[in-house]
């Protein structure tokens, strides 16, 4: 007997309404879809679900105390709180250029690098 | 170049956020000498440097960005273009002289008061966020209140966390990525409260930012009262009736030491009402041309001070036409005088831009009041366009024809969006 489960793309801010229907663990059709990525979305919500995570670590020396930060590729949903604790624990010295790495494979996550979505200068009055 | 500001320019842009960056490309773009940006924060970039998760820059950069990337890329093709940007810089007044020159009159930090000469002038100042006092809700008057975009500094930038147990009142896509960013930060976000039966934000936000975290949303529902003397302690919630009208039989109390609120932007027209600009009602914003000139000749305007958008991209592409009409009109070009004025019709919250000239391109962009699926957009009676659905929260864009208006012979033009046919194909 099919199942049916019911999702929200996260693709785009489309956000189309999906619906994966499956026997056991066998996806047999996907639609709502108004682009591919709906239907990758939707194999990959039911198999293993994933998130993109952007948060933000302390960074002394610069104009602001906290440098925005994102991790360059989705990761297992469940465990997204559990790498924002070690990306919190982060401390970076100002300068920092966008893009610079500042933690590979957090969790032991092959490719999954943390880097600043920002460059921060050092301002000429920050001590030590 | 950073930091520096001279006596005379071309085109003068007051904001340095999207709006502003995109002017002001747009203007050298099209020939403008010597074009400066004031911004009054410490640095250029806006409230994009605040919005640290991704969603950004899908049309314009076709990848998708975060807030932080988009205004980095944007501020190195503004560096690239020779454009001074003076930050720490606050425009108080704008003057126009005999010859049609403007004087801005600038506050700085580096440069103390003093004016600066334009030939024209873009305003691209951005929105601000309606307050607890916009809705007037009742109740004590503690220490924890936020506006959502307030607090995202806070945490974003200025590392600090608003509070321990956060209620958020309002669910478009601020208040909803704020829950997530408070949730990640490690407060618990007790829940999100919306008086109208609907979600204001995107649906993937409903998932991602609150279904994935476990935070509660409360449609038909609104904060009646605040309680707390020094701090918020707690704040009473009702739901509300077909006509939103609060059911005070039903309320119940959430303890809680900080209340967001997301409820609305509103263009930050404070200049442009010194000025005596006049202003559309329904946007809060100028009234502008078809060369998005305002009521003052050679002072343009663009971004969420014209009218709040829903995607940067958007924001960035009116900009830099903004900046282009901007940059023409202070080498002398002056474009005849638009002679059709657009009229919002049925279900159309506002349109833009106000008026229209035959014989040119133009980018419509305007909101409907209801939602409709499908509906069918009419131009008078020169085009119709049919949409599978509207939502207000959804701004529409319609690209018009040169030749549309060849043969227009009335000098208003009504714009319609209008329930498509029984058994009408959908587009």
């Amino acid at each position: 007997m099919p199942d049916v489960e019911h999702y929200t793309c996260l693709g785009c801010p489309m956000g189309c309404p999906l619906e994966l229907v499956h026997e056991g663990d066998e996806i047999i059709e996907v639609s709502g879809h108004r682009c591919t990525r709906g239907t990758k979305y939707a194999r990959q919500e039911f198999v293993a679900p994933q998130r993109n995570l952007s948060t933000t670590v302390a960074i002394h020396g610069a104009r602001w105390a906290r440098l925005p930060v994102k991790v360059v590729q989705p990761l297992p949903k469940e465990r997204v709180m559990e790498v924002a604790r070690i990306i919190h624990a982060l401390r970076v010295e100002a300068p920092v250029e966008m893009g610079q790495v500042l933690l590979e494979d957090v969790l032991g996550l092959p490719g999954a690098a943390v880097v600043a979505t920002r460059s921060m200068e050092r301002l000429p009055d920050a001590s030590g | 170049m950073m930091g520096r500001m001279e006596g005379r320019y071309d085109v003068v842009v007051i904001g340095g956020g999207p709006a502003g960056m995109a002017a002001a490309v747009g203007a050298r773009d099209a020939g403008a000498g010597r074009v400066l940006i004031l911004d009054r924060e410490p640095e250029p970039g806006g409230i994009l440097l605040q919005c640290i998760h991704s969603g950004f820059g899908l049309h314009y950069f076709r990848e998708e960005l975060t807030g932080p990337e988009y205004a980095q890329r944007f501020l190195e093709k503004v560096v690239d273009t020779d454009v001074d940007v003076l930050p720490g810089a606050y425009v108080s007044a704008l003057a126009v002289d005999s010859d049609g020159d403007k004087q801005v009159r600038v506050m700085s930090e580096t440069h103390g008061v003093s004016s600066v000469a334009a030939r024209a002038v873009v305003m691209a100042m951005g929105c601000r966020e309606r307050t607890r006092a916009a809705i007037r809700i009742p109740g004590d008057r503690p220490a924890g209140i936020y506006t959502a975009g307030l607090a995202q500094k806070l945490v974003n930038q200025m590392g600090y966390l608003p509070g321990r147990r956060i209620a958020i009142l309002g669910s478009g896509d601020i208040g909803l990525i704020m829950a997530r960013r408070l949730a990640l930060e490690g407060a618990e976000v007790v829940g999100v409260f919306e008086l109208m039966p609907y979600s204001n934000g995107l649906a993937r936000n409903i998932v991602q930012c609150l279904d994935d975290y476990g935070i509660p949303l409360h449609l038909s529902t609104t904060v009646s009262f605040v309680h707390g003397r020094e701090r918020v302690e707690k704040i009473t919630v009702a739901p509300v009736d077909d006509h939103l009208q609060l059911i005070p039989s039903r309320a119940w109390d959430v303890p809680c030491d900080t209340l967001l609120v997301s409820i609305g932007l509103i263009p930050d027209n404070e200049l442009a009402q010194r000025l005596a600009m006049r202003l559309d009602t329904n946007t809060g914003g100028p009234i502008v041309s078809s060369s998005l000139e305002t009521s003052l000749p050679g002072v343009f305007a663009c971004g969420n001070v014209l009218h709040v958008h829903d995607l940067v991209d958007y924001v960035t592409n009116e900009s830099l036409l903004a900046g282009q009409f901007a940059g023409e009109w202070a080498q002398g070009v002056r474009r005849p005088v638009d002679n059709v004025r657009l009229v919002p019709g049925e279900n159309v919250r506002y349109c833009l831009p106000h008026t229209l000239s035959p014989g040119r391109y133009h980018t419509l962009y305007m909101r409907a009041k209801t939602a409709l699926q499908p509906c069918r957009i009419r131009v008078g009676n020169l085009l119709e366009r049919t949409l599978p659905f509207v939502v207000p929260a959804e701004m529409i864009t319609l690209k018009i024809r040169p030749d549309l208006l060849d043969s227009y012979q009335d000098d208003t033009l009504r714009i319609d969006i209008v329930p498509a046919e029984e058994g009408e194909p959908r587009a």
